[in-house]
């Protein structure tokens, strides 16, 4: 199993509010007081409802690889907030940052997502008040 | 005795004065459009709305965005037996590939953080919902709902009227399925009954959705919902892949 403390470049920060619904409960699978950020390459990114869902390599302390999956609010959502199909491309290297799975798997809510410029993808964060 | 005062309880909401029936087509509201929830606000429902509620009614403070964790139902009096089916409750299992493409019905679908289409004739309103592609008839006609064996379905038997200025939708015949997204369910014998009203500048619409199920339930629950119409806008494509289930599978086998 991944630990969170052998994530390189991760943060871990109080984060207050309720999160977004999800076809399946956030309130249940997520922890929506802390939030992660990961910093890795990309996978593979799918765009299909329920939820978009980005594959992440990441390097952890050791320079192991480790992959995470970070899961997107609904497509139909994210179009909404300037996201389309080839928003994220495999080969490219990303930053991540979400609400980790209360179960301690390799896997988050997406909350935001970066180019390696450092330009957001999309218009807006997706957080509490988002579906 | 329960289900009578039930009976009575819905008969109150319903409340459809012949004047309401007798009303010109021409007049009444036109609530076409395509409906947003405005995220992180409490919904702004007129009071005289809400106090159309009948009484024993729990209000669900779950509306939009925000769910309530496990172990919470907001009020709602659980039976004995849907307390413990809720406390056994396996979450992992709405993330299996025979669960992930599997709408919820109307009673939680309606008031989650998606939009919908209103479509409106005399006889007919059609309601397009965008979460999981779900499309629902409300009859205006005048026709009952059908025998109590008839086929249930997620979105239900929907049939409608005119109370003044507010649209007035039982539904029955609803599959049994969530009400809370959090392992409480109902019965395929709830009922539901909505009241929809336009705001004074037809740019917002307000509901109360109230509902009952003596199966599972001791009182009834109700959420008061507001959304906002959006020009231009329509509702996309939901088409859920449930191959989404497999990629959450291979996180166990990255161990």
């Amino acid at each position: 199993m991944n630990r969170p403390a052998l994530i390189l470049a991760a943060s871990l920060a109080v984060f207050a509010g309720a999160a977004a619904k999800a076809h399946h409960s956030f309130a249940v699978y997520f922890d929506g007081e802390k939030i992660i950020t990961l910093k890795g390459t990309v996978k593979s990114f799918r765009f299909t409802n329920p939820h978009g869902l980005i594959v992440l390599e990441v390097a952890d302390d050791e320079g192991k690889r480790v992959e995470w999956r970070s899961e997107t609010n609904a497509p139909v959502v994210l179009m909404r907030r300037g996201w389309r199909r080839d928003s994220v491309k495999p080969g490219e290297t990303i930053t991540i940052d979400g609400w980790p799975a209360r179960d301690g798997k390799p896997y988050i809510r997406l909350r935001s997502a970066k180019k390696a410029d450092g330009k957001m993808i999309g218009t807006t964060l997706f957080d509490e008040t988002d579906g | 005795m329960m289900r009578s005062r039930a009976i009575l309880a819905a008969a109150l909401l319903l409340a459809m004065p012949l004047a309401a029936n007798a009303q010109d087509e021409t007049a009444r509201p036109n609530l076409e459009g395509f409906w947003n929830l405005p995220f992180a606000q409490t919904p702004a429902v007129p009071e005289d709305l809400k106090a159309k509620l009948p009484p024993d009614t729990a209000v669900l403070d779950d509306t939009g965005a925000y769910e309530f964790p496990r172990g919470e139902f907001g009020g709602l009096k659980l039976k004995p037996e849907t307390l413990a089916k809720a406390e056994k409750w396996d979450p992992s299992q709405e993330m299996a590939l025979t669960r992930v493409c599997h709408p919820p019905a109307v009673v939680y679908a309606m008031q989650g953080p998606f939009p919908f289409e209103i479509h409106q004739t005399g006889e007919l309103i059609v309601i397009r919902y965008e979460y999981f592609d779900q499309t629902r008839l409300v009859f205006m006609d005048g026709r009952g709902h059908p025998p109590e064996d008839a086929p249930h379905s997620a979105m239900g038997h929907s049939i409608g009227h005119w109370d003044g200025d507010e649209l007035v939708v039982d539904t029955t015949h609803i599959s049994a399925s969530t009400i809370t997204n959090n392992g409480l369910d109902h019965s395929e014998n709830i009922r539901m009954v909505e009241r929809y009203r336009l705001g004074e500048d037809g740019q917002k619409l307000y509901a109360i959705q109230w509902f009952e199920d003596p199966d599972t339930l001791d009182n009834a629950g109700a959420r008061f919902l507001e959304w906002n119409k959006q020009e231009g806008q329509y509702i996309y494509p939901y088409e859920c892949d449930p191959s989404f289930a497999l990629e959450y599978q291979e996180i166990d086998g990255k161990d």
